[in-house]
Parts: structure tokens; C-alpha cells; sequence
């Protein structure tokens, strides 16, 4: 008999990762869907067990995820999202003090970037502003290299380039959205210095995947447990502000085609 | 909190450098629903605001330009994260005669029925935030939580604290008959033993008291700090003059054991206050009568003059709790009852309490003063008795009642 209990694979990016995944297989288990979940040290590994079907579900970044939608010729199936995930944006944030009013003015600057597998610190900024004009070849990159394999997670690379901003290091820097209003809102910016130059259109986040021969029941049992998570449930909403969401939402895929172009512009696949 | 919109200017301040610091506290003021108008002049901030909406699940509704370069910006508060309850503005404590007293804010900010757990340390009247854990506490709801003048107590309570180092006029005492120097070591030895009770017994029911009730705890507070002063003065007296501490017997350690287990607030309250502390002040009244000294008198006037307010709170505990719950008479009784039967066969008064507390009438060693010391301490024995049964009938127990359980009452006093 085959086994019924859900195996979700999940990178741990922090160790708030265990607790997460422990307080849903707990969710899980009260509304009697069997699931337990296994944590991959990067996103590659997660998205190769997945393709050779030794996990049945990945939560995936949206680099994980077009990758396994490449992989898979487009076929893998998007099961949900958090409501966070949706409209993401970056933002090209400059010193004030750099003369930069435009984004022609980057030319002969230095810009700050994420890790080289950061979708909203590195692919998609750079993608985006190639695609407003700007020459890249003429801009001195100051990258931040962290915890690569963590797809950006960690945010680490972001605050590294804010940092780098505060500190004099670079005139420009890219960051995402979400990053650089919670800094702001916590107090941590310095407004005096900072300030935003440009916004990036808006591209999707993370997604679960799975495989198009999945077994389906799974993946209905494993629907329903997540979109059963509420936020007016103390024990959910603890779990929920730690993986940085208020509602789980079904999937949408639109909001990757920027990422897929940016990859064959840069080679990324 | 209101429906209607509020309306604010950020001028141009930036959205992480002071926009937030106006946003959040109108946002605060909004029911779920509510709309916010925002006016700035700083055009990333509309942008930055869109996000941190989407975030904390507000939702923006438009923004347009308005005269002089401005940006109208339209937010509708969200449900999410909401702190509940009422906003309290209407709320301006006075002071009357110069003082603000406890019982004077718990009369603007009253008591509710019951609450709810999940608010924690929430102090009374603050709105509060969802999600926030559930805390243990057991003692929910004001029948069995808060007697109605516990305010009034705790204002008399901090107002009548006194100082068992400079308050009392130790160098005032005088030498004393050796057998009466050791019978006051062990009256002060036996009183300090029962007053350690007094002080542990109340503070584990503190962290059970939903903190709604904080009077309550207040008020123990003060019982606690009382009795810690009365351990404190009654070792110094049993050691001042040589008389040293004499015996903690084990029908007295058997007997406050058996309070200490005690897992309800109200039968604590019962068994301690009423019955216990209720029998101790009949007890100091006797000590400070036959009292050596003048000194020695002060003492146990001021500790039953504590006393006196720990048994009013204890009888209004149990009175409040009684007129909610009729239940509560057949578990008192059968409170009385259990705690007899655990100490069936811990004898009479300890001997060592006995013979101190007749020497100590006799003021000597004298065998006529000792006849007579030996009567007062039967004599006690009846007042005790007796002033029970009228604290019980007080309580609204039946003559019959208040009889028998003053008959169980323990052997050691408390
Ligand atoms: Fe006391
Ligand atoms: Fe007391």
C-alpha cells in the first residue's frame, strides 16, 4: 500500500524553518492529512528531488519554481502561494547625496546588488533596468554574494546592499520591495540618506510545486489543510507571521514570465 | 473608534523617516472599514505606502493629485491585527483632595464579569491585539476573583505599611525572667511559623489571578509585604533579650501543609483568612494583653491591625464568592472537613504553644500566676471559638454549621 502521508521538501534558510513546517505538519495532522516534510540545505537539491520524485511537494523560490516548470516542459503543477508572494517589486534605492536623478545617471556608478540567485536583489533589477535603457556594462556592480543556494531568502544579501548604501559604498543599491518597507517601518533607514530612484514592475514570489504525475489526492488533501491556516487562530497565526504571510492563496502564473526572460536574457537556467 | 474618515497631512516627510509615526496612530483610531486620508508631497512614499498596506492588509484606495503638488492618498483600514475593545478618550482621572486612589480608578475602569485569558497582562481597558498566547491563569471571573472593596483595601493596606527596623522601639526592652524570656522566644517562634504560611499560601494563587483583577493582587502584595514584616519583627523579638526561637512542632507543620496544597483561591482564602488569621487575632489580642513589655505590646498591636485588614479581605472573598455561588458553602464545609480529616490525630494545641502561651499569662513561673495563666489560655481557647462561630454566621453559614466547623477548626490556630 502506497504510503499516504504527504512528504513536502522546504529549504532551510533559518532555523524559524523548523518551527514553521513543525506548526503545519501539527495543523495538518488535526484536520487528518498525514504530512511530513524534509529540509534541503539549497533550492537545487530541493528542485532535483522533486523532478526524481522523492518528495512529493516543493516550496519553492520563483527561480525553484521556473526552473521546475522548465524541467517539466511547462506541466508541473502550482498547488498555492501566500498572499505576500503576489506584486513583488524592487526597488533601485540611491544615496542622496549621489547626484542620481535619473536612471541614466547610474552610468559610472556603483550599484549594489544581492546574491547572484536573488530574484528581487539581483535578476529581476538588473533585467529591468536593461530593459529601461540603462547600459549595465557602464555600471560597476558591487554584488553581495550570501547565502547562495538560498535563492534570497535569507534577505541577508538585501541588508548587506542597504548597508553598503548607509555606508557610503555604493550610490545606488537593489533591494525588494518587502525589504525595504519593513526596514523602513521598524525605524532602521535613514531617510536623511536614502531614497528611492525607481520601482521595478510587479513579479510573483514563491509557490509549492509539484509533479504532473502527482498523486492527486495528495495534493487535493494538502489544498484544503493550507487554505484551512487562519490567521484569527492564534496557533495559525503564529506560524503565519513567521513564514510572513496573513492568507495563503491559489496559484498564478503570470506573474513568473519576467523571471523566465530575464533567465534566458542572462543565462540564469 | 469611529467609521468615519480621518484625514492627515504627512507634509513631505518620507515614508520610513515619520509618515508611519502619523499613518499608524490614525490608523488606530479607525474601525476595521474605517477610511484614512493621507496627504503628502513625497511621491515614492504613495508606492512605499501601497506595499507596507498590502503587508499589514490595509487597503489603498486611490490616490490622486490634489492642489500644490499634493497626493490625496485613500486607506481603507483592514481587519487584520485589529487590537479589539473600545478606545478609551473619554477617561480623565481627577484627583480629590490632591490624591488619586486605587478605589478611584477602578471606579472609572470597573470590573467585567469575566475575562479572557488570551488578553494576558493587558492592563484593564487597554484594547488588545489578537493572536497573542493564552496565559494559565485559572481565577477568571469576578465572583471568585474580587471582592468589591478590594481597592478600598489595598489603599488602606499601603497607607497603614509600617517599619519593623525604626518604627519599633527596640532599645526600649528590658531584661527579662529566663523562663519568660524563653516562653516569649517560643510564642514569637510559633507566630513567625504561622506567618510564613501567611506569606506562601497567597502568592501561589497571584500567577493563577487573571490579571483583569490586578487589585486583587495588589491587595495580596500588600498581605505578603505585611506578612514578610511580621516574620521579620517576630524573630527579632524572640531573639532580642536571649529568649531565642524555641520548637516548630509537627502538628503545626501539618497543619500549614495542609494550606499550602490548597489548589482554590476562595478555600484558601476560607481556611486561611477567615478561619486562620480570623483565630490569630483573638490570639495577639492575648499576647499583647499579657504582654512583659510596651514594646513587646506594640508589635502584636500592629500586626493584628494588618491582621484585622488580611480577615476583611478574606471574609469579603468568601462573602462575594458565597452571594454568586451557593455551591460554595458545601465545598467550604467540605473544605474544613478535608483538611480535619488529614490532620485527625495531630493531638491538642502543641504543648510547646500551650506552655509558652501560659507562662506568659502567669508572667512567670510563680504556681498561683501560673493557676491563673492556665485559666486565660482556656479562656482563649473559648474566645477563639466563639469569634469564629461569629465570623462564620457572618458569612451566612447556619448556626449548626458555623458550630461544627469551628469544632474542625485545626488545633494549631492556622
Ligand atoms: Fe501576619
Ligand atoms: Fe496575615
Amino acid at each position: 500500500m502506497a504510503d499516504e502521508t504527504i512528504l513536502l521538501g522546504a529549504v532551510a534558510y533559518d532555523a524559524k524553518v523548523v518551527p514553521i513546517w513543525e506548526g503545519i505538519r501539527e495543523h495538518f495532522r488535526g484536520q487528518h492529512v498525514p504530512m511530513d516534510f524534509c529540509l534541503f540545505s539549497n533550492y537545487e537539491r530541493q528542485v532535483e528531488s522533486l523532478l526524481a520524485g522523492h518528495i512529493d511537494i516543493a516550496w519553492n523560490t520563483p527561480l525553484a519554481h521556473v526552473r521546475v516548470k522548465r524541467r517539466t516542459q511547462g506541466k508541473s503543477l502550482s498547488l498555492g502561494m501566500r498572499d505576500s508572494d503576489r506584486d513583488f517589486k524592487a526597488r533601485i534605492v540611491v544615496r542622496k547625496d549621489a547626484g542620481i536623478k535619473s536612471l541614466p545617471d547610474l552610468h559610472g556608478k556603483t550599484l549594489a546588488v544581492g546574491s547572484r540567485d536573488s530574484t528581487q536583489a539581483r535578476i529581476l533589477p538588473l533585467h529591468f533596468l536593461r530593459a529601461q535603457g540603462v547600459d549595465l556594462s557602464s555600471v560597476k556592480l558591487l554584488p553581495f554574494d550570501t547565502d547562495v543556494g538560498k535563492h534570497g531568502d535569507t534577505g541577508t544579501s538585501e541588508l548587506d546592499v542597504l548597508k553598503a548604501l548607509h555606508e557610503g559604498r555604493a550610490q545606488a543599491g537593489a533591494v525588494g520591495d518587502l525589504i525595504w518597507v519593513l526596514e523602513q517601518a521598524a525605524g532602521r533607514v535613514d531617510t536623511g540618506k536614502l531614497q528611492v530612484l525607481w520601482t521595478t514592475p510587479g513579479f510573483d514570489h514563491c509557490m509549492f510545486d509539484a509533479l504532473p504525475g502527482a498523486n492527486a489526492a495528495k495534493l487535493e488533501a494538502f489544498k484544503r489543510g493550507l487554505f484551512a491556516m487562519k490567521w484569527e487562530n492564534p496557533a495559525h497565526r503564529r506560524i503565519l507571521e513567521l513564514e510572513g504571510l496573513k492568507e495563503w492563496l491559489p496559484p498564478r502564473e503570470e506573474g513568473y514570465a519576467s523571471l523566465t526572460a530575464a533567465l534566458d536574457e542572462q543565462g540564469g537556467w | 473608534m469611529t467609521n468615519a474618515a480621518i484625514a492627515i497631512d504627512t507634509g513631505d516627510l518620507p515614508f520610513g523617516g515619520g509618515m508611519l509615526a502619523l499613518v499608524r496612530p490614525a490608523l488606530d483610531l479607525l474601525e476595521p472599514g474605517g477610511v484614512l486620508a493621507v496627504l503628502t508631497r513625497q511621491s515614492h512614499a504613495i508606492d512605499e505606502l501601497g506595499t507596507w498596506c498590502k503587508v499589514e492588509r490595509h487597503e489603498l484606495l486611490e490616490a490622486t493629485a490634489d492642489q500644490g503638488g499634493a497626493t490625496r492618498i485613500l486607506l481603507r483600514k483592514g481587519s487584520f491585527g485589529a487590537p479589539r475593545g473600545a478606545i478609551e478618550d473619554n477617561l480623565d482621572l481627577k484627583p480629590h483632595g490632591g490624591r488619586i486612589e486605587a478605589a478611584d480608578m477602578l471606579a472609572a475602569v470597573p470590573f467585567a464579569p469575566s475575562a479572557d485569558p488570551g488578553t494576558g497582562f493587558a492592563p484593564r481597558g487597554a484594547r488588545v491585539e489578537p493572536g497573542g498566547p493564552v496565559y494559565p491563569c485559572t481565577i477568571n471571573d469576578l465572583a471568585h476573583a474580587a471582592p468589591p472593596d478590594v481597592a478600598q483595601l489595598y489603599d488602606q493596606a499601603v497607607s497603614a505599611q509600617w517599619n519593623a527596623d525604626t518604627d519599633i522601639e527596640w532599645a526600649r526592652i528590658k531584661p527579662l525572667p529566663r523562663p519568660l524570656q524563653r516562653a516569649l522566644g517560643q510564642v514569637f517562634t510559633f507566630l513567625a511559623e504561622n506567618e510564613l504560611s501567611a506569606l506562601y499560601v497567597p502568592s501561589r494563587f497571584i500567577a493563577r489571578l487573571h490579571p483583569h483583577y490586578v487589585e486583587t493582587a495588589q491587595f495580596l502584595a500588600t498581605q505578603m509585604a505585611d506578612e514578610a514584616r511580621h516574620i521579620d519583627v517576630f524573630l527579632k523579638r524572640a531573639r532580642v533579650g536571649g529568649g531565642g526561637v524555641g520548637i516548630s512542632h509537627a502538628t503545626t507543620s501539618a497543619s500549614l501543609h495542609s494550606l499550602l496544597t490548597l489548589e482554590d483561591f476562595t478555600e484558601a482564602a476560607f481556611l486561611l483568612s477567615v478561619l486562620g488569621e480570623g483565630t490569630f487575632l483573638d490570639l495577639l489580642r492575648y499576647i499583647e494583653m499579657h504582654a512583659p513589655d510596651e514594646v513587646t505590646a506594640d508589635i502584636v498591636r500592629r500586626a493584628r491591625a494588618d491582621e484585622t485588614r488580611h480577615v476583611h479581605f478574606g471574609m469579603s472573598h468568601v462573602k462575594h464568592a458565597l452571594s454568586h455561588d451557593h455551591t460554595m458553602y458545601a465545598r467550604l464545609e467540605a473544605a474544613v472537613r478535608k483538611r480535619s480529616a488529614t490532620l485527625a490525630g495531630a493531638g491538642g494545641v502543641p504543648y510547646a504553644v500551650q506552655d509558652s502561651l501560659t507562662i506568659l499569662a502567669a508572667g512567670g513561673t510563680d504556681p498561683a500566676a501560673v493557676a491563673k495563666g492556665h485559666s486565660a489560655f482556656r479562656e482563649l481557647m473559648e474566645v477563639m471559638h466563639e469569634n469564629r462561630v461569629k465570623r462564620l454566621l457572618n458569612a451566612g453559614f447556619s448556626p449548626a454549621q458555623a458550630q461544627t466547623l469551628s469544632d474542625l477548626h485545626t488545633p494549631n490556630f492556622m
